[in-house]
């Protein structure tokens, strides 16, 4: 008799608590993608802090669309350049930090002078930063000597705006040291709880944007760590995952079985993200010659690269690299007589005509000199896609006589390699992510900061042209869409095409699938209602948004 | 007649050609050998080649099935396998090799200072986690080829092939008929050729199955966690591969199972010439 | 006794200095500059780089000589502090892996212990039975073939896949907090139980046929015979083929600690189930040198805790080894 009432208990207990558990399932929103780690530090200052960190707590006076290429003021009212060389900030009024303190012209000034007075990571602004003054309350005065416009463009939707009632505190040396465990920012979320396999970010419901952008629907964000596409796929099909930022190999075959969301209904079903680039070792012999890079450039079809690895879900890339909003500096008239395209006897003539031919009939072109060459293609170890990917390449230049090989060190020993310039040819798109301005694309294929043990900025292949780096400076330093940035920009344009230090490939996308068990109205081509996406250091390219359109289903 | 005195000079011989165990294995295990030798000359694809359209199942054309891409997974099975064997083979050898040398040695001169020192590096190799100790040996070698895999598989393997080999010697040397030998002065060199060596040789040829069995298992192992060979095709990069791309999830379970259960079974067929040999070389498991 | 404990000790002892030293010079010595790879990751405004690599050099030491590194790591090893990851800084090593062992004691105990006891009793009574024996040992064979891996993946497809039964990763799901309620224990089961079930399983199919052997030869040797002319039942004879049999069985359960550890490591990629495992090849992609020496480390701990554990068992049930190591014998 007393054991069946305890059984009893234990059933009504778990019916309960399965219960209770499964409610809150319908204000819970389950992203993977975008977290690589165990979250550690919630400081804004320490650049591998936890994602969401800016975003979801820490909030930038813009935030930029990519889908637009518009900056939309976030904490700032409205900005502009209201001399050649000072920006004007005008904020919100009634923003207040989540320990409601008002977020007002000071903590802006103090958030940049922070940079002035301390080696911080944005400290570099101070390079052309004048002064940054509170004119009132909710104005703020950046006064620059010889702007950066472009740098500018960026740096409005990069930078957490800090309380300086608690930041006034820290010690200098401290700044970045710091985890600030308990992150008091303006935005939407608040830290819960961080654990080895997720992070969980919960609501502020005083959040200030309620009343000016809408309130975000899930009362929880739980981000999870998940290292493995195939199990992030596994999540997506038990409805254990909301929205996944992986590449997930096989979606267009399951898409409709598992009822997956996807930006596009079909190809390339992705936004583009990034450009995937064949970066040429310009300090080795025959890659110095332009001739011969030019002609490896004709030599692949990065068709096949788009149909077999990705299934479709990238787009072949511009030959100028420039994509999304990028693309208003696209120089149509350059890109059609200096462009590429695949076509294998354009690119055999070429190496015959610059010398390139078979001198010891092996089978393989060898330098003018008859001196034999031979090339090695890296991408790191287990980037499964980049490694199918350069497999494609070699047999596509070994097509065309070119004695080339995919090699897969390990991701540590690939990045100092390239690094350190030891290596012949290399796929990457660490700096290529898009933007507010193509400096950051420009400035990353072909950096200036070349001379060194370590190149860490890009221009991996140290392809060294003064001209062009000049260019790039002078673009910098023009205002956004001036008559004069965009002929400095074909310029650009026009010698990366015609020198072709990189050769750009294909778009790595946005990777975003999304199930409607728990949300609906996700973000697509039709209904663009936000930015799928939960990576780091780009909620404000809307993935706000995102999360103040969704629907519960329930 | 001829033949009858054959049989009767190699009894063992005899029962192994005879025993159901030995005969099962050794008919699996040359049937997948073929398949490593011969299988490449079925198939008219590259291993990288993409064959055809992804996402098939097995059938005439694609006996194994396709991958994601279209690869041919039979091509990548059968040369895959090749190199699989390749790595059992050099690293069953070194191991083996090693832990004969060391466990005789040591079981030579049991209770002096060599057998002291063998047996204390012995007893530390193998308390440690031997895949653990090999992740990280790969993890910072750059470029890894089949010679450099099978040497750091075998670094871990032949620590238990020692302590056998130690303790079988051990026996061996106080057996009576040692003495015998010794007592009529046979010279030292006969006595480890005609007693010792002699019965050690079934031994050895068992602990050599097994440290293959061993070697393979894991050296498939860290090719599954990407630490193999960095260049070619093995049976674990081939799994390996089918997780990385959802294989299963997509429902392409020819891709992940086939392979494995080829390996499986290459490695149940050794087990079973090795107890089959047990019985052939113990006369007393014979009457079960 | 005294003797016989002390011998191992030292073995250990020297083991985890071997393994100590070994797991500091080789990421140390090998290619690859963990520092630029951790900030390879990030793309900053020009000249940012820098500021944060000098920074991160001093936090981490690695501008000290070699010797004064070699001897801080011991230093620092005894005061429990292996260092700070480098990917999850600024959090110390030894915490990140105090939240890790957890999952592999919970799956690594239970299924060391339970497929012993149950491979060893399956494998007797397969042994003694002819009919049970011609279809039990080609499964146990099977068993103990499959790679780890390979095994968990079959598992994971029939019952997480096709079946749907078990989630197919994580400890426990996304929703869940951890807390004594039902919903979190039956789920926590349930992500627990294929990760068990595979390492069980294959280690299940070694000890049966250990036993297996084990027991045909006892059945077969001269006591036994002479026990059966004697007029014993077949059921002692059997017994005592048992318990004979179970010391071979016990060294093997030390011996083959290590290869069990690394297939928990396999299983736990295959099941993203958060052990030590699962973390030290997170941190190998990484490069973060300070958490792999550290899961190495507690993987070896574990493994000579282990063996410790079985040697003091060995002690106990064999008399033999008390009294020859006493030198009463």
């Amino acid at each position: 008799m007393k054991a069946r009432w305890i059984v009893l208990a234990v059933v009504l207990l778990f019916v309960l608590s399965c219960a209770a558990w499964a409610a809150e399932r319908y204000e819970t929103l389950i992203v993977g993608g975008g977290t690589w780690a165990q979250a550690t530090s919630w400081n804004p200052l320490y650049a591998n802090n936890a994602n969401g960190t800016l975003g979801l707590v820490y909030e930038t006076l813009f935030a930029y669309s990519p889908l637009t290429n518009e900056h939309k003021p976030w904490l700032a009212e409205s900005g502009g350049w209201i001399s050649d060389n000072v920006f004007e900030v005008k904020l919100r009024r009634n923003i207040y930090f989540s320990d409601g303190h008002a977020l007002t012209a000071e903590d802006v000034v103090f958030t940049y002078e922070l940079a002035r007075d301390n080696n911080l990571t944005y400290t570099p602004i101070w390079r052309t930063l004048r002064e940054v003054k509170a004119v009132d309350d909710y104005t703020v005065q950046f006064v620059f000597e010889n702007p950066n416009y472009q740098e500018w463009q960026i740096e409005m939707y990069s930078r957490a705006i800090l309380p300086k009632h608690i930041w006034k505190d820290v010690p200098g040396e401290d700044l970045m040291v710091i985890t600030n465990d308990d992150p008091i920012g303006s935005g939407p979320y608040k830290k819960l709880l961080a654990g080895p396999d997720r992070n969980v970010w919960v609501r502020d419901d005083n959040w200030w944007g309620n009343a000016v952008f809408g309130q975000p629907k899930p009362k929880e964000i739980v981000d999870m760590i998940i290292y493995e596409n195939n199990v992030a796929l596994g999540m997506l099909m038990q409805r254990t995952l909301d929205l996944s930022n992986y590449f997930i190999p096989g979606v267009p075959a399951i898409k409709d079985l598992y009822g997956l969301t996807t930006w596009y209904d079909g190809p390339p079903y992705m936004i583009s993200a990034n450009v995937a680039l064949l970066f040429l070792n310009a300090q080795r012999k025959p890659m110095d010659d332009a001739k011969f890079r030019r002609a490896l450039a004709f030599a692949v079809n990065p068709e096949i690269i788009v149909e077999r690895v990705f299934e479709h879900m990238v787009p072949v890339a511009d030959p100028t690299g420039l994509f999304g909003g990028w693309t208003a500096y696209r120089d149509a008239k350059v890109a059609e007589e200096c462009g590429f395209w695949y076509d294998p006897e354009i690119a055999k003539q070429m190496l015959d005509e610059a010398g390139y031919v078979d001198a010891d009939g092996d089978g393989w072109r060898d330098m003018p000199d008859g001196s034999p060459m031979s090339f090695e293609i890296i991408v790191p170890s287990g980037w499964t896609d980049w490694m199918e990917s350069i497999r494609i390449i070699s047999e596509a230049f070994r097509a065309i006589g070119i004695n080339a090989n995919p090699a897969f060190p390990d991701a540590g020993v690939y990045n100092d390699r390239i690094q350190t310039g030891d290596f012949d040819m290399c796929i990457n798109n660490y700096g290529s992510g898009i933007s507010g301005s193509p400096y950051s694309y420009w400035n990353w294929v072909a950096n200036h900061n070349i001379n060194r043990t370590h190149v860490t900025e890009g221009n991996f292949g140290r392809y060294d042209n003064q001209e062009l780096f000049d260019l790039i400076f002078k673009f910098n330093q023009l205002p956004p869409m001036s008559e004069e940035s965009l002929a400095v920009a074909s310029e650009i344009q026009k010698i990366l095409l015609l020198e072709m230090p990189s050769i750009p490939f294909w778009l790595n996308g946005l990777w975003a699938q999304s199930t409607s068990q728990y949300w609906t109205n996700w973000p697509t081509e039709n209904n663009p209602v936000g930015y799928p996406c939960t990576w780091a250091n780009q909620w404000q390219f809307g993935g706000i948004e995102m999360l103040i359109n969704l629907q519960p289903v329930q | 007649m001829a033949a009858k005195g054959f049989w009767k000079r190699h009894e063992n011989l005899y029962f192994a050609v005879t025993n159901k165990k030995v005969i099962f294995g050794v008919v699996v295990f040359l049937a997948i050998v073929a398949l490593a030798i011969f299988g490449p000359l079925f198939t008219p694809y590259g291993y990288e080649e993409f064959a055809g359209p992804g996402y098939r199942p097995p059938s005439k054309e694609h006996w194994f099935g396709t991958t994601i891409m279209g690869r041919d997974v039979f091509t990548q099975v059968v040369y895959g396998l090749r190199s699989t064997l390749l790595v059992g083979f050099l690293a069953g050898t070194i191991a083996s090799a090693v832990g004969l040398v060391v466990g005789f040695v040591s079981g030579f001169f049991s209770g002096r200072a060599p057998d002291e020192g063998l047996m204390m590096l012995t007893n530390m190799f193998m308390v440690l986690p031997s895949l653990a100790l090999l992740i990280i040996l790969s993890a910072y070698l750059p470029y890894r080829g089949i010679v450099t895999q099978s040497l750091i598989v075998a670094a871990t393997a032949w620590p238990w092939t020692a302590r056998a080999v130690r303790s079988q010697t051990l026996s061996l040397k106080s057996q009576e008929f040692v003495n015998l030998s010794r007592i009529s002065a046979a010279p030292v060199f006969r006595i480890i050729r005609e007693d010792i060596a002699a019965n050690m040789f079934s031994y050895v040829f068992m602990v050599y199955i097994l440290q293959f069995n061993g070697t393979i298992l894991s050296s498939v192992g860290l090719e599954f966690l990407g630490l193999g060979p960095t260049r070619g095709i093995s049976l674990g990069l081939v799994m390996q591969n089918a997780v990385n791309w959802n294989a299963l999830h997509l429902g392409m379970w020819w891709w992940t199972i086939i392979p494995g259960l080829i390996l499986t079974l290459l490695i149940v067929s050794l087990y079973f010439i090795n107890t089959g040999l047990d019985e052939v070389f113990n006369p007393r498991l014979r009457e079960l | 006794m005294g003797r016989y404990l002390t011998r191992k000790i030292v073995i250990y002892l020297i083991t985890f200095f071997f393994a100590v030293t070994l797991n500091w010079a080789v990421p140390r010595f090998a290619p690859g500059d963990p520092i630029s790879m951790l900030l390879s990751r990030f793309s900053f405004l020009e000249g940012g780089r820098e500021i944060l690599e000098s920074f991160f050099v001093k936090t981490f030491g690695l501008d000290q000589p070699l010797l004064q590194q070699y001897f801080g790591f011991w230093r620092s090893l005894f005061a429990g502090d292996l260092g700070i990851s480098i990917s999850q800084y600024p959090k110390p090593v030894m915490n990140i892996i105090r939240e890790a062992i957890i999952y592999d004691i919970i799956i690594l105990v239970p299924a060391i212990i339970l497929s012993w006891i149950i491979g060893n009793k399956l494998g007797a009574s397969s042994g003694v039975n002819k009919k049970a024996d011609n279809f039990l040992m080609p499964v146990f064979y099977f068993l103990t073939s499959s790679p780890y891996f390979w095994f968990a993946l079959l598992v994971s497809y029939l019952l997480g896949i096709v079946l749907g039964i078990f989630p197919t990763s994580h400890a426990y799901s996304a929703t869940m907090r951890p807390g004594w309620n039902w919903a979190f224990i039956l789920d926590f089961f349930m992500h627990w139980f294929m990760p068990f079930l595979s390492l069980f399983l294959v280690q299940l199919g070694g000890w049966a046929i250990g036993m297996r052997n084990m027991i045909i030869y006892e059945t077969n040797t001269n006591y036994a015979k002479y026990m059966e002319s004697l007029g014993a039942s077949e059921r002692l004879i059997r017994r005592y083929g048992f318990r004979n049999g179970l010391l071979p069985q016990v060294t093997g359960l030390a011996i083959s600690l290590g290869t069990i550890v690394s297939g928990a490591v396999l299983t736990q990629m295959v099941f993203s189930y958060p052990g030590l495992g699962y973390l030290m090849v997170q941190a190998i992609k990484q490069n973060d040198y300070f958490l792999i020496q550290g899961c190495f480390l507690f993987l070896i701990i574990m493994v000579l805790v282990a063996n410790f554990t079985v040697d003091i068992i060995y002690m106990i049930i064999d008399p033999r080894v008390r009294h020859s190591y006493a030198g009463e014998v």
